[in-house]
């Protein structure tokens, strides 16, 4: 067992994504991750060993749950089912960080597409996930970070671009941000921008989260498209990027993402303690 | 465009095989040349996470048919009927149905049979938790009381009594399992899928135990239940039969 621990809120230390290949070394014995995140859709079953195994593991790390089915941009409003039950799995496991992302996933209809799609960033869908975002805080009964997306198109029809569309949500809503390092870096190079400025516009002061991950590079007949496949160990780039995030914002949670090839444990811990590096020299410059 | 409409049309080009829709693709302020490949880039994402899912339940089916053929009738159904929740684990319940009216698959009539095999697979693993039942806390139970005692099946349990041997197909598709070529497809089989601490399980039952487990499953007596088993087969041992399911864990204790 770990050593007694503060339980309302995650450490601004490195913590890594559970995946299920990883669950029998955590049950074996304590592994050196300061905190653990989940996927919320992966243990909405009724029981069953996966659901055990978390249950058993949450007294020793603090946990963030990280959601990737709500589906905020959804026009037609967020699945009333879907909060019920995700505010059933947070009332049992009371974890320390929940979030969500800015995208969507469900249609109209009611098909869950399975994906992270983009939004135009209109005043339509401003108000749309302004409305979503505050029904969620509501029914779980918790504030939510929203992450930003990584993303492979534009649309034409925006007034607003992912900085201030993300600023403006948490000054309507007081929902926090967890800002994808990689996502940035990712979204910037596809769209060709420089993700030193995005960054610069961001609210930084929300900031309750940082995630890094590992993205593909492919060649396509039209250009180079970055994809953001969590498959690999995070690029360089990325880790500049995260120093620059830090200088600003100071020490924040940092979570290693790491969710296709996964590695074994001590692969995706040595990442977490790269993170960790950066994070003691923003602590070292923060005084 | 408002974005429902928008979000509707992103569904169709999605998920439909077809070239994209041309009024979508004029929404999007990148290069006209890249518009395509960009939305590509959304598609091969939803495919491979539908597709991944039933790949992870249905390893069996994907072997029997080849992947080739397992991914062409898998994007028809993911075509057809997409994920109507958030929650992957349970996405591919309607495929043996789908399977079984297939056509280009109708010469394989027992694959719909080993898919609800492997589906009640993927069910037990994520079914409620129960306590099980111990030899001890049965033998509490007064003698006058046993011919008259409900018992339950655990909330994982699935017994399925098919005209194709889907047990053997199955087991001859795991590490150490049976020939294939040594399974009668003309043999009908019983399948009985659990879970057991923390671990799926399954076997076939014979004539008796099926029936016993199938009077459970209707919350008859065990009196009864057992009456049922004995006439499907004469040789019938009670509690040999109920020894093994305690031990299997196959009985939750009473609520």
């Amino acid at each position: 067992m770990s050593p007694a621990r503060d339980r309302a809120t995650v450490p601004a230390q490195a913590g890594i994504g559970l995946r299920h290949p990883h669950l029998p070394a955590f049950l074996a014995e304590p592994q050196p991750a300061a905190w653990l995140e989940i996927h919320s859709e992966n243990y909405l079953a009724p029981g069953g060993p996966r659901r055990a195994a978390l249950e058993r593991l949450r007294g020793d790390y603090p946990l963030s749950c990280h959601g990737v089915g709500l589906s905020l941009g959804s026009a037609e409003g967020l699945d009333e089912t879907h909060l019920a039950r995700l505010r059933a799995l947070y009332d049992r496991l009371e974890p320390e960080l929940i979030s969500e992302h800015l995208a969507w996933s469900t249609t109209p209809d009611g098909t869950f597409l399975a994906d992270l799609l983009p939004l135009p960033y209109t005043g339509e869908a401003l108000d749309i996930v302004t409305a979503n975002v505050g029904r969620a805080q509501e029914a779980l009964g918790r504030r939510l970070l929203v992450e930003n997306p990584s993303t492979y198109l534009r649309f034409q029809e925006a007034d607003w671009d992912e900085a201030d569309f993300l600023s403006e949500l948490a000054r309507r809503t007081g929902c926090g941000l967890l800002l994808d390092v990689n996502n940035l870096y990712v979204s910037a190079a596809n769209g060709g921008d420089d993700p030193l400025a995005a960054l610069e516009r961001l609210p930084l002061a929300a900031v309750g989260e940082l995630h890094v991950a590992g993205h593909a590079r492919v060649a396509t007949p039209v250009g180079e498209l970055l994809i953001d496949d969590h498959g690999s160990t995070v690029a360089e780039p990325v880790w500049t990027l995260l120093r620059a995030v830090l200088a600003r914002t100071g020490p924040r949670p940092v979570l290693v993402e790491w969710d296709t090839n996964i590695p074994e444990l001590p692969v995706l811990l040595a990442e977490a303690t790269r993170a960790e590096f950066h994070l003691r020299e923003a602590r070292d410059a923060a005084g | 465009m408002r974005l429902a409409e928008l979000q509707a049309r992103m569904r169709q080009t999605l998920l439909d095989g077809g070239s994209p829709d041309p009024e979508l693709l004029a929404l999007i302020a990148d290069p006209p040349l890249q518009r395509e490949r960009r939305l590509a880039v959304y598609r091969n994402n939803v495919r491979h996470a539908l597709l991944s899912a039933l790949d992870t339940a249905f390893p069996v089916v994907r072997e029997l048919i080849g992947t080739d053929c397992f991914t062409t009738a898998a994007l028809v159904f993911i075509a057809q009927r997409p994920p109507r929740a958030p929650a992957l684990f349970a996405y591919g319940g309607e495929l043996p149905d789908f399977l079984a009216d297939f056509a280009p698959l109708a010469e394989l009539p027992w694959l719909a049979d080993v898919a609800r095999l492997e589906w009640a697979r993927n069910d037990a693993l994520f079914a409620a938790d129960r306590e099980p039942l111990s030899p001890n806390q049965l033998a509490t139970v007064p003698v006058a009381e046993l011919p008259g005692l409900r018992l339950e099946l655990h909330p994982s349990a699935w017994l399925h009594k098919s005209p194709w041997p889907i047990h053997a197909i199955w087991d001859a598709h795991q590490p150490g399992g049976g020939a294939l070529e040594a399974v009668d497809l003309a043999r009908a089989e019983a399948v009985l899928v659990w879970r057991q601490g923390g671990a799926v399980r399954q076997r076939s039952p014979g004539p008796g135990e099926s029936a016993l487990l199938a009077a459970f499953a209707l919350e008859c007596p065990l009196a009864e239940a057992a009456e049922t088993a004995a006439a499907r087969d004469p040789n019938f041992d009670l509690s040999a039969v109920l020894a093994r399911l305690l031990a299997d864990g196959v009985l939750p204790r009473p609520t």
